[in-house]
């Protein structure tokens, strides 16, 4: 299995293979990086919205849970297909990567709010009503108040749920966006050996999700005092 | 817009779709029993073994907790012959999930033991339990209780998890989906039908989990 590798490597690895592979992982990107920060920003906002210290219109709420509990319980696959029909019935064109990264946002989205809720609930509420005695708005008290200490429940899900998010993007190939496991279909049909191809994007999926695990590391760092990390 | 609902046309296929859903389920249920046992002596290597092996759990954890189940299954599938290992699409997928899930439930059972405290064996061992009944009277319901939500959650991870399958030609509720589309083309409205089944499908699931938990291990589990 070495030998193979090592044989047909010098073939694999050339300069035009590389541009490709490297077009499909900022392609990659693009979906992670967009589709997840949005994602983190709705996810807080569907949070909020659901939290009865700040919203008092109760429908509102009730809107936001039905849409984080519909939009968590559809497979990343179906979420593409249903993204990228819906763009067919609404005789939009627009590009496969635009469809990628609006289906990771509504996934992204889902799955954050209820971390974001996990963490907002974790807060006792007499810290609410501390705040509000201090005269602080609905949106201070959570800025100020509730999410420096809800960082520590909500930031080890979260980052879980990014490294979650590259593994998603890869779904994205099915509707020919061009990114990493496209590429990598595409190169074993030109005769590169599976073992080749996918191998060396399983070690790229594997560094990005890394890179992603430190980079939660170092936000926990920051955003958490040290006496409660985990 | 264009475009004109056929609802119609679509609908009739739902009886066919719920029994994709079935597939679902039962490819969800054997890779988690298959994860279970892999996870469980993962787990216990993690826990119990030498260095080097928790050394060599540790990296197989990471690899498949760190990469897309979609590429290991492709992997499986296209790399594996090459080995002289043949496999049929449902065989691969299903070998991808077990293993992919097992990385997970190693995690979750490790977590697990390392929760039943020494102070509860110690009580154990002053009553005068034999080491069997350490583990039936007091090991087993500690570890039912603190592991049957994360599993629980888990399993429904897997339920949709397992519309990947469709790529590979199983026939299960995604694959169905895409089947009919190829008849109808009726594409908007059977994918929101699929749409809506999973969710269907997972609330129900998770209803009969809680339920489950709350009847044999008298655990209020929060399941997805």
């Amino acid at each position: 299995m070495l030998a193979t590798l090592s044989a047909e490597a010098p073939r694999f690895f050339t300069y035009w293979n590389l541009v490709f592979l490297a077009t499909a992982l900022g392609n990659t990107l693009v979906m992670v990086a967009v589709g997840c920060g949005l994602g983190v920003v709705a996810g807080l906002g569907l949070a909020v919205l659901r939290a009865k210290r700040i919203v008092r219109f109760a429908p509102l709420r009730w809107a936001a849970i039905l849409i984080v509990e519909v939009f968590r319980r559809i497979p990343v696959l179906v979420l593409l297909m249903f993204v990228f029909f819906t763009f067919q019935l609404l005789g939009l064109n627009v590009r496969a990567l635009f469809v990628g990264a609006l289906a990771i946002l509504l996934r992204s989205a889902s799955l954050f709010a209820e971390n974001f809720r996990a963490g907002l609930e974790s807060v006792h509420p007499n810290q609410w009503d501390a705040a509000e005695v201090m005269n602080l708005g609905p949106l201070a008290t959570l800025r100020r108040t509730v999410l420096p200490q809800a960082w520590p429940v909500i930031l080890p899900p979260l980052t879980i749920g990014l490294v979650g998010m590259v593994k998603a993007t890869s779904l994205a190939s099915q509707i020919s966006v061009l990114e990493l496991t496209f590429a990598a279909r595409q190169l074993n049909q030109r005769g590169f050996s599976a073992l080749i191809a996918f191998g060396t994007i399983l070690v790229l999926y594997f560094l990005l999700s890394f890179a992603i695990a430190r980079l939660g590391a170092f936000a926990e760092r920051r955003l958490v005092p040290k006496h409660r990390r985990a | 817009m264009g475009y004109t609902f056929q609802w119609g046309q679509a609908t009739g296929y739902i009886p066919y779709l719920a029994g994709g859903a079935l597939v679902a389920l039962q490819l969800a249920f054997f890779g988690f029993a298959i994860g279970m046992v892999i996870g469980a002596a993962c787990a216990a290597v993690k826990v119990y073994g030498p260095r080097a092996a928790r050394r060599a759990v540790d990296g197989y954890i990471s690899f498949f907790t760190n990469t897309p189940l979609l590429v290991q299954i492709f992997f499986l599938f296209y790399a594996l012959p090459d080995a002289g290992i043949f496999l049929d699409s449902y065989e691969a997928v299903l070998a991808g999930i077990s293993l992919n899930a097992s990385a997970y439930l190693a995690e979750i059972q490790r977590a697990g033991f390392i929760s039943v405290r020494r102070s509860e064996l110690d009580a154990a061992e002053t009553l005068g339990f034999s080491r069997l009944q350490t583990i039936r009277h007091v090991v087993l319901p500690h570890l039912l209780k603190t592991l049957y939500a994360p599993l629980a959650n888990h399993y429904i991870v897997m339920v949709l998890g397992t519309s990947i399958a469709a790529i590979f030609g199983v026939e299960e509720l995604t694959g169905r989906a895409l089947n009919i589309n190829s008849i109808t083309f009726r594409s908007f409205e059977i994918f929101t039908i699929a749409a809506a089944m999973y969710v269907v499908l997972t609330v129900a699931a998770s209803a009969s989990l809680y339920w489950f938990g709350l009847y044999a291990f008298r655990v209020r589990a929060k399941v997805f």
